[in-house]
């Protein structure tokens, strides 16, 4: 078309992947889009809280500092 | 020392260990992120859940290492980018075959509302780890990073140690194979 053809290449280039994602992605208007709808349904497994909250209790108590040292009655 | 005051309103100051209301307070606002770069990064739920738990267990244990000069995400995400090339480069990784399969990638997806909720989640995730999969991990990470609405284009430069104009240079391409690869993936 005439149109098309005044386009530079970086323009074509650019229509060409907005066409790719149209096809390719069609319920999402980027890739970034897709990929935060995919973050936004993953959920993050329980189960890594509560093995944390057992790593924090098993963790030894930090060294008090100086003054800590020097506070205490 | 000034104190600082990051986007999950925690003040930055001097101290050995967090408060436990506020580690909760960062995992809270967090991990869902960290869980999902590791995710869809190692493309394993199993390592991802391992990653997550030794990023926040490192954050818990080295908190006064944290200067404030960047926001808690950007620290966090430097940690976990450290920890899935470790990951990547032990050899497991390199000699083990994966153990993600059907039952784990339904356990990794979101609780919803509906079996077509359900089936719907799991084909898109699917896709999307198929697709991410055949990128370079360069393009993979670029991808995730700058989906996260937080983080700049400058951010995501230092993130990756590359200027933020080549940031863009390779996003420009890392978006087309996407597009490609979800294409063939459906």
């Amino acid at each position: 078309m005439k149109h098309e053809s005044k386009l530079t290449s970086q323009e074509q280039e650019q229509l060409a992947e907005i066409k790719s994602q149209q096809t390719s992605v069609r319920e999402f208007a980027s890739v970034e889009e897709v990929l935060r709808q995919d973050a936004n349904q993953t959920a993050v497994p329980p189960a890594i809280a509560e093995r944390l909250a057992k790593s924090i209790q098993s963790l030894p108590r930090p060294p008090q500092t100086w003054w800590q040292r020097w506070l205490k009655p | 020392m000034e104190l600082l005051v990051s986007e999950t309103g925690i003040k930055h100051r001097p101290q050995l260990v967090l408060e436990p209301a506020e580690f909760a307070e960062l995992y809270h606002t967090h991990s869902r992120a960290v869980y999902y770069l590791a995710l869809r990064y190692l493309g394993d739920p199993q390592k991802a859940e391992d990653v997550t738990h030794d990023v926040f267990l490192k954050v818990y244990r080295k908190f006064s290492e944290f200067r404030g000069e960047s926001s808690w995400r950007t620290w966090l995400y430097r940690i976990t980018i450290n920890h899935c090339h470790n990951v990547k480069q032990s050899w497991h990784s390199r000699n083990l075959v994966t153990n993600a399969d059907e039952a784990v990638w339904e356990n990794a997806a979101a609780q919803v509302d509906s079996p077509f909720r359900a089936l719907e989640t799991k084909e898109l995730g699917q896709r999307i780890q198929t697709a991410l999969d055949g990128l370079t991990e360069e393009y993979r990470l670029l991808l995730l990073l700058v989906a996260d609405e937080e983080l700049s284009y400058a951010e995501v430069a230092i993130l990756t140690e590359q200027s933020a104009d080549a940031v863009r240079g390779k996003l420009h391409r890392a978006r087309k194979a996407f597009a490609v690869l979800f294409q063939q993936s459906a």
